[in-house]
């Protein structure tokens, strides 16, 4: 659900608005002229009676006129005379109704003409026959003449006004035949007027309704959205806000009043009214900000200080982004971050960063006077007591001597002590520069460095054939030199040393130990003794530095060994590993990430 | 060349060091002279004056004050009357870093210090034969750090 469709939804409506609208208009424009159509051809219905009704008349009025005159002259009363003129009069009337109703036709028209001079001419002869008869003495057949005269003329007149009637008719019966021609899709029009109108409405309920729930939905939605931003902005430490470039309206949400210090909504938001909560010297990094969005489009950020209400400190990262909106108004959103938690932290760990580099520098300048200022009164004493002589000593007690040895012995042994110690913390701090390096290659220096031990303890080394991999190469080859000798140094006296190494992939979801590990897929390599071996619980803790498990004078060591063979792998984001089976031997294992 | 006298210069600022020193060569067998400096600024103002006879071998401590042994070698290799000397460096520590600056800066050997009195004086006896042969084969950098 989203505006778009709705909007897609309401142009649609839109349109099928407009040509229903149309289409409505269309099939009422038509209907209506149906309807005309249909007054029209009733109107002609009474207009043609009319005429007919008029044409009776007429004859009846001509006929009223004959009897008029006929009783006149037999009576002579007047009175008949009377009605004689009076027929005359309607007569006359009759026409002037006649040429009103039939003045639209040319046949009826003509006719009309003749009839009027028909009934002119029959008026005319009674009149005669009646100036006749009041003559004295009465010319008998001359009024016989008139009389017959007058009866062919009415016999015209008779035919005449039928013809005429049925002329009528046949104009009436025609025009009927064209109207309803014309009115004879006139229900069709209006059922189907009915139908589309229907469907119009049937569909646009359907579709507002339609639109309406899906608006009811997306309200819903929305409701729930800009809770959860209310509850995360409250959680987050942050705030939106949106600004209307155009208007220079401002609106926040309830956070930002929040993050300010201030009950939500309880000012009017306006960049004059921010810039006041803005520190001072911050304002300006602000305003530059500002002036950035119009430029770029991308989102621009702020880092300042705010002093809040009551008046506390507070760092705040602002992002505001420029858009314009679907109407076209420019508008710029934006989220305010207080970041005070995460600048405070930060500049602790710069602070213990900075701790952390000058111990670093204190570590490095001891291993200097470790290596050079420390050794070098060893290395007098040790010469002092190298220049004694054999006379010297020859002149000195039998404890003298002892004493001599024993200094000697431990002078040589702070010795080793210092060189290994140095050793661990070159392996610590030395530059870690990675390699792809043939292990088996590592794996025979070390061999070569210690030679001599090997064939005085007349070892066997039996190496599976290594991989290649990204490694710091002194360093394992370090590694290979002091799990060898520390397996060279504990064999059994009475029996010769066989050293086995193997390798072999394996995944680090198999092993707990690599489990949290971010490499995947690791080289393990196992360097296996027959020698002395261990008990299991000294399995981690022979890795601990200065850690030895037997006495300096059974066999000499410093028990940095294998503290460094655990920071070598360690610098290689490896795990070591070790086990140990008392009389029989021991096993130790590394892990290098493939 | 073993009947002529070889000419050894040392610049080292431990009293002890220079006993030592001076001890070895009494025991080898080679004729030689040995001269000695107390540091670096000695040294150059030894090295620089015009009457005395160029050492064949100068022995120089990296770690002295006022002027160290890398600021001498240096000077020394830029010097054209000089540079043809042959320098055994001579310092108590053998630092990668040390061993690497010391050859890219043109030194001959580089020895550490001892701590026993026998081996101090064999290595000595190594390089004075050595020297010459160093001379001709030009320097590498294998057995750069001599060891016996």
């Amino acid at each position: 659900m989203n505006y778009n469709a709705i909007l897609t939804s309401s142009f649609f409506l839109k349109g099928i608005f407009v040509a229903s609208l149309f289409i409505l208009i269309f099939i009422s424009g038509i209907s209506y002229n149906h309807t005309i159509v249909l007054t029209e051809s009733s109107e002609l219905v009474v207009h043609s009676y009319k005429v007919r009704i008029e044409l009776d008349q007429l004859y009846s009025n001509i006929k009223d006129a004959e009897t008029g005159q006929h009783s006149f002259i037999i009576s002579q009363d007047s009175i008949f005379l009377q009605s004689f003129n009076d027929a005359r009069e309607e007569v006359s009337k009759s026409f002037i109704n006649l040429i009103k109703l039939i003045s639209d036709k040319k046949q009826q028209k003509d006719n009309l003409d003749s009839l009027y001079k028909l009934t002119s001419l029959r008026i005319g002869l009674l009149v005669k026959s009646l100036e006749q008869s009041s003559l004295r003495p009465l010319n008998q057949s001359f009024l016989e003449k008139y009389m017959l005269n007058g009866k062919s003329i009415m016999d015209n007149i008779l035919i005449l006004i039928n013809e005429m009637i049925t002329l009528e008719a046949q104009y009436l019966a025609g025009q009927q035949q064209k109207y309803k021609y014309e009115t004879y899709f006139t229900p069709f029009f209006t059922l189907l007027l009915l139908l589309f109108s229907l469907t119009v409405f049937s569909f646009s309920y359907y579709k507002i309704n339609h639109d309406f729930e899906r608006l009811k939905e997306s309200n819903n939605n929305l409701i729930i959205t800009s809770e959860s931003i209310k509850h995360a902005e409250k959680i987050g430490d942050f705030s939106t806000w949106q600004w209307n470039l155009e208007s220079d309206k401002l609106i926040y949400s309830d956070n930002q009043y929040r993050l300010l210090g201030c009950e939500p909504q309880s000012f009017e938001p306006s960049l004059r009214k921010y810039l006041e909560f803005v520190h001072p010297n911050d304002r300006h990094i602000f305003i530059e900000s500002g002036d950035q969005l119009d430029q770029d489009k991308k989102p621009t950020i702020a880092f300042y200080r705010v002093i809040r209400k009551d008046g506390e400190l507070r760092y705040f990262k602002s992002i505001g982004k420029l858009l314009t909106d679907i109407q076209g108004k420019k508008i710029v959103i934006g989220i305010n971050v207080d970041i005070t938690e995460q600048h405070l932290s930060s500049i602790a760990l710069k602070d213990r960063n900075f701790e952390l580099e000058r111990s670093n520098k204190e570590l490095a300048s001891f291993n200097h006077i470790a290596s050079h200022d420390l050794q070098e009164p060893l290395r007098k004493v040790q010469t002092f007591i190298s220049r004694i002589s054999e006379e010297e000593l020859l002149a000195m007690s039998e404890t003298g001597r002892e004493y001599l040895i024993k200094i000697q012995t431990a002078v040589s042994r702070m010795r080793i002590l210092i060189d290994d110690l140095l050793l661990f913390s070159r392996t610590n701090k030395a530059e870690k520069i990675f390699e792809k390096t043939d292990l088996n290659l590592l794996l025979e220096n070390g061999k070569q460095e210690l030679a001599q031990v090997i064939e005085e303890k007349k070892a066997i080394i039996q190496a599976k054939h290594l991989p290649v991999l990204n490694v710091i190469p002194f360093q394992i080859q370090q590694l290979f030199i002091n799990l060898i000798s520390n397996s060279l140094k504990y064999s059994k006296p009475e029996v010769d040393p066989l050293i086995e190494i193997e390798y072999e992939t394996v995944n680090a979801k198999d092993y707990p130990k690599l489990k949290e590990n971010i490499h995947t897929k690791f080289c393990k390599i196992s360097v296996t003794d027959n020698g002395l071996g261990f008990e299991q619980e000294y399995a981690e803790s022979i890795f601990t530095l200065f850690y030895r498990l037997h006495h300096v004078t059974e066999y000499p060591g410093t028990g940095i060994g294998l503290a460094i063979c655990k920071k070598i792998v360690e610098n290689h984001s490896g795990v070591i590993e070790s086990e140990g089976r008392p009389g029989i031997g021991s096993t130790f294992s590394f892990y290098l990430p493939v | 060349m073993q009947n002529e006298v070889v000419h050894v210069l040392l610049a080292d600022d431990d009293e002890d060091d220079r006993l030592f020193f001076r001890d070895a060569f009494k025991e080898i067998r080679i004729k030689t002279v040995v001269e000695i400096v107390n540091d670096g600024v000695e040294l150059m103002d030894y090295i620089l004056k015009p009457d005395i006879e160029l050492p064949h071998v100068l022995f120089l401590d990296l770690n002295m004050p006022r002027k160290t042994g890398m600021e001498c070698l240096i000077e020394i290799k830029k010097i054209e009357q000089l540079k043809n000397i042959a320098i055994a460096i001579y310092s108590t520590s053998a630092s990668e870093e040390d061993i690497e600056d010391t050859f890219v800066k043109g030194a001959n050997v580089y020895i550490k210090k001892p701590s026993d009195f026998a081996t101090l004086r064999k290595l000595l006896e190594e390089v004075i034969k050595m020297n010459w042969q160093y001379h001709t084969s030009g320097l590498n950098r294998d057995n750069f750090l001599l060891s016996l």
